[in-house]
């Protein structure tokens, strides 16, 4: 029975560590977000990548080296104007997340500098933010939808599959910050207040309410 | 024709016991054939002439089932000592293999025992034990591996094999329900490995509940090689609906796993591993418990089994010899010591002793035993050294044939079986046809797979009919084996149930109301004889009789420790008396008819008085003159009264038939308070007194101990025969009572009683849990608003019914011989 008991854990243990071919939501979020690219090309600067909202209010902004000495490895840059028109005070924003006319904030990944080839491609670059942070990578099953956390209930979205999806990529904001900072969240010009449902940090569901800036590129 | 009882292996509930009945009775030449799913054994009734055993065998292997066959010849174990490491064990062995006649050998050194099984025939277990000897070690004495024995031996296997498929199933099944539950909990944060999140890693997560769920299977294995076997055979069971209700849930599972690489990563909601692993962990705990309280159920005929000595010493030539009780054979002459038991059957040869006799009769005063006196195997020589002649032995001793009847009577079917025997045969059926109609109905109603299906599964393992299967058997066989442990031998599950519906009890007067032996209650002098110098008279005269009522005048007066006096010119008077001299004295003692013959003038004050109590004055005179009555009465028992008003508290009319004259009857019955009295039947008429009061539309039992109560004891609902008995009137009885104690017999009704409440108690909760069970688990209050009920759930009530009916049945082994509870009858 000893035998038994240990073939089958070791079984377990190996299948679960060994296999990455195991992780289907990793593999399938590099594919389609190559594919998110091909429809809507990121801009490179240096090492680091921008893919912009096509309203040009908002860009995710990601990349592979993160040995850089930028203070976030994955990030969204907002327009500020339209979260001051619905009342924002800057100044009650936490630090560092108000520069100028824009709002930032986002992840820092980590120190681990990457292969040459890593920073010359911008899905290269999404892949190694999927094999060093896997945690941040996540599906949404109402939307279908692959996303990356950016912490503090930040996150950049894409559909799987763009063409049976009206919401190809979606600028996900946590309310928070910005209602304590003074704005009504429900009148961000451009931006959408709903429950959304998504999951915690052990990959429960749960409900959330979220600003959302969905765009259909495909 | 001929009966063979098989032990069966693989049944799981009563569909299992049906369909081997079905099976095993359509073949031909099968006349009868029952199965006792709580003892797991198959009662068949064949004629041997044309169909053999081994066809009956073939069948109920055919279907799914084992026979579980007795190790060929005998079977012995041998304590050995001496023994330091696994080569002694080894070199044992080969020795023992060695020997002609051995068939198999096995010695464990941690139990420092020898297992053999040999040809008897072949080899002696003397020269099993000299083999051991020679090479240096110790061979204790001898423990026989009887049948109880090796049955005992069979269920603890079976027990520990169970609990290993369950603590192996447990080990996985805890993990995996821990991993499909806990990404549900969303109000406690249980922790989890984030590398198995379901919402990230669902090829993963999927992949752990396979691999946990795929050992349970396998441990499982039994339910799907017997349950779809079964179903192929269009005769589901138990198994049948566990197979496929898990089934269903793995499949569908491995169906929704391998939609997650193609993309669907949701179907990682639709995975229902937990459910199957959990359901055959749940099955498999139930069926653990449900072996160890079977085993408990059969305890009272473990303990006749374990009564009966081992060894005898027999005594050949002078020299005493120890040997196995089973080479003991009739006629030899067997030394018992105090404090051992008496091995066999015999007659007391030499010696005096008194003999406890409690395990068989109950009775706990020891009974003296001379030269000339019956012994019986098992019983315990308290005080003397007797010699011993074998006359039965084997299973021809009283033992043996107790054990006999107990066990027939616990594989037994009580007439209130049919009903859940008649369920259980469309149940299983039944119950898919409910599941799969439930399962679709919600189908077409929400349009959800994976609801219908939970629908499906609970429906088929919440049904499982094990409860309905083990009401019945298990009560009759702890209640009539705790009948057995207070010497009331019920004969089958039919007595025991006729017996509870009794209403009315008539008792045999002369041994078994009364002592059987008259005695000598008055001497009433007339003149001027003392009480004591009329007795011895009257004995010294009927010393030369033959008549029973003057052998207990002699008898009495011998007790009383009178000196008889020799009686000169003895003549028995047929019919009146007999007349003697008695030291010159001319004695007459005889009825009224005699002295009235002789012109003795009668006083009728005494007579008369005598008469009305139920006792027969006998006249005594001394040359003409009546000098005194002495009478003679048969006694009645010690506890025939206080038996009486129990019965009456229990509601229960009492008769009492006798041949004796009314006015002697309804003396007795004064004295003791029956309440009718049918006197001066003939013995040939006493069944028909016995019709006559069932055609007045009462159940009636009656009580009787001799051969001419046979045909009323077969007449009578039940027979009770009672154990000073003669072996006639024990056949023909429904229940025995082994001792002469009348507070048996309420006893006995009280034990029916309760058995048979037991049994409706069982059958509520086995029809309740289905009844109830069913439509939960098919949704209904769901329907209404209401939960719905797991698989999970659901298997675990499952299993707790077969638990709970058990542990009801065992609730009788708390049964009192001596405590009374009233109730209606």
């Amino acid at each position: 029975m000893k035998k038994f008991l240990l073939c089958a854990l070791c079984a377990v243990f190996l299948l679960l560590t060994a296999c990455r071919a195991l992780d289907v939501i990793g593999n399938d979020s590099v594919t389609s977000f190559a594919e998110v690219l091909d429809a809507l090309p990121a801009a490179g600067a240096g090492n680091t990548w921008v893919l912009s909202a096509p309203d040009g209010a908002a860009a995710f902004i990601w990349s592979g080296d993160f040995s850089r000495t930028d203070v976030y490895d994955a990030w969204l840059e907002l327009d500020a104007a339209p979260f001051a028109a619905a009342g924002l005070d800057p100044t009650r924003l936490p630090a560092g997340m108000a520069q100028g006319g824009r709002l930032v904030t986002g992840a820092s990944l980590g120190a681990q500098a990457p292969a040459p080839e890593v920073s010359e491609s911008p899905v290269l670059s999404y892949e190694q933010i999927v094999s060093q942070q896997r945690a941040r990578i996540g599906h949404h099953t109402a939307m279908d939808h692959f996303g990356v956390d950016l912490g503090g209930g930040f996150m950049f979205e894409w559909a799987r599959d763009m063409a049976a999806n009206d919401k190809d990529i979606v600028f996900v904001l946590n309310p928070e910050p910005f209602r304590q900072a003074g704005a009504d969240v429900s009148a961000i010009e451009g931006w959408t207040l709903a429950m959304v449902e998504t999951m915690d940090e052990a990959g429960r569901p749960i409900e959330v309410e979220k600003l959302l800036k969905p765009f259909d590129i495909g | 024709m001929d009966n063979q009882i098989l032990s069966i292996g693989g049944m799981t509930c009563a569909a299992c016991a049906g369909r081997i009945e079905r099976v095993v009775g359509k073949l031909p030449g099968v006349r009868r054939a029952a199965v006792n799913l709580a003892s797991e054994k198959l009662f068949v009734e064949y004629d041997e002439a044309s169909l053999p055993l081994t066809a009956i065998k073939e069948a109920v292997v055919k279907i799914g089932y084992e026979v579980l066959e007795k190790p060929p010849g005998g079977a012995v174990t041998i304590p050995v000592e001496g023994m330091t490491c696994a080569a002694c064990a080894g070199r044992i062995e080969k020795a023992l293999r060695r020997l002609d006649g051995v068939l198999e050998a096995s010695v464990n050194l941690a139990t420092e025992k020898a297992f053999v099984t040999y040809d008897p025939k072949r080899v002696r277990v003397s020269a099993l034990r000299a083999a051991i000897e020679k090479l240096g070690y110790r061979a204790r004495e001898v423990d026989q591996a009887d049948a109880a024995e090796e049955d005992r031996r069979r269920k603890q296997r079976e027990i520990r094999a169970l609990w290993t498929r369950f603590v192996i199933a447990a080990v996985f099944s805890l993990p995996l329900l821990y991993i499909a539950m806990a990404p549900m909990i969303t109000w406690v944060r249980l922790p989890f490995p984030a590398s198995l999140a379901p919402m990230r890693f669902p090829l993963a997560y999927a992949l752990a509940e396979l691999i946990l769920v795929v050992p349970v299977i396998v441990v499982g294995y039994r339910f799907y090689a017997v349950g779809f076997k079964a179903l192929w055979q269009r005769s589901p069971n138990m198994d049948s609906l566990i197979a496929v209700g898990t089934s269903a849930a793995f499949l569908y599972s491995l169906y929704n796993m391998w939609r997650i690489p193609q993309g669907s990563y949701h179907a990682v909601d639709a995975l229902y591993f937990e459910t199957a692993g959990v359901i055959i962990t749940l099955i498999l705990l139930g069926k653990s418990l449900e072996a160890v309280s079977k085993g408990r159920t059969s305890e009272a005929i473990k303990k006749l089994m374990g009564l009966a000595p081992k060894t005898a010493v027999v005594l050949r030539d002078g020299v005493e010899t120890e040997i196995p009780i089973d080479e003991v054979e009739i006629g030899d002459i067997l030394l018992v010591r105090p404090g051992a038991k008496i091995p066999v059957d015999g007659t007391v040869r030499e010696g005096h002793t008194a003999v406890d006799e409690s395990m068989l009769t109950g009775e706990s005063m020891p009974v003296d035993k001379q030269a000339g006196d019956e012994v019986y195997a098992a019983t315990l020589n308290t005080n003397g050294v007797v010699q011993v002649m074998a006359t039965r032995v084997g299973g021809d001793t009283a033992l043996a044939r107790i054990i006999k009847l107990v066990e027939d009577a616990q594989g037994s079917k009580a007439p209130i079986a049919q009903l859940a025997d008649l369920v259980s045969g469309y149940f299983v059926p039944i119950v898919c046809a409910i599941a799969l109609v439930s399962g679709v109905a919600w189908y077409i109603g929400t349009g959800d797979v994976s609801f219908s299906l939970t629908i499906f599964i609970s429906v088929l393992v919440i049904a499982c009919p094990c409860a309905l299967g083990l009401a019945t058997p298990t009560a009759i066989m702890v209640g009539t084996g705790k009948g057995a442990e207070n010497g009331i031998l019920i004969k089958g599950g039919e007595a025991l149930e006729t017996a509870h519906k009794v209403d009315t009890i008539v008792f045999d007067k002369t041994g078994t109301v009364t002592e059987g032996k008259p005695t000598v209650t008055d001497v009433l002098p007339a003149g001027a004889l003392s009480k004591e110098a009329l007795w011895r008279l009257t004995a010294s005269a009927e010393q030369g009789s033959e008549h029973p009522l003057g052998q207990a005048i002699v008898y009495g007066a011998r007790a009383e420790g009178l000196t008889l006096s020799p009686a000169e010119r003895f003549t028995a008077l047929i019919g009146r008396g007999v007349e003697a001299v008695i030291d010159g004295v001319a004695v007459l003692v005889g009825n009224a008819a005699l002295m009235e013959e002789r012109g003795v003038a009668l006083s009728q004050a005494g007579s008369d008085r005598l008469a009305e109590e139920g006792k027969t004055p006998m006249y005594v005179a001394c040359d003409g003159q009546l000098a005194g009555i002495v009478a003679v009465a048969d006694v009645v028992k010690p506890s025939s009264r206080a038996a009486i008003e129990s019965l009456h508290r229990m509601g229960i009319e009492v008769a009492m038939i006798t041949g004796d004259n009314r006015r002697t009857a309804a003396a007795i019955a004064r004295q003791i308070g029956i309440d009718r009295v049918l006197s001066e039947v003939l013995p040939q008429d006493k069944s028909s007194e016995i019709q006559k009061l069932q055609r007045e539309g009462k159940r009636v039992a009656m009580v009787g101990d001799g051969i001419n109560d046979a045909p009323a004891l077969v007449q009578a609902d039940i027979g009770i025969a009672i154990g000073s008995g003669t072996d006639v009137a024990m056949e023909s009885a429904d229940i025995v009572l082994m001792r002469s104690d009348l507070m048996d017999v309420p006893t006995a009704i009280r034990l029916s009683r309760r058995t048979i409440r037991n049994i409706k108690q069982n059958l509520f909760w086995a029809f309740g849990y289905n009844t109830v069970g069913i439509p939960v688990a098919a949704g209904v209050l769901y329907l209404l608003g209401g939960p719905l009920l797991s698989p999970i759930f659901a298997a675990a009530a499952m299993s707790l019914s077969s638990v709970s009916v058990l542990t009801n049945a065992l609730r009788l082994k708390r049964f009192r011989a001596d405590r009374e509870e009233v109730s209606a009858a």
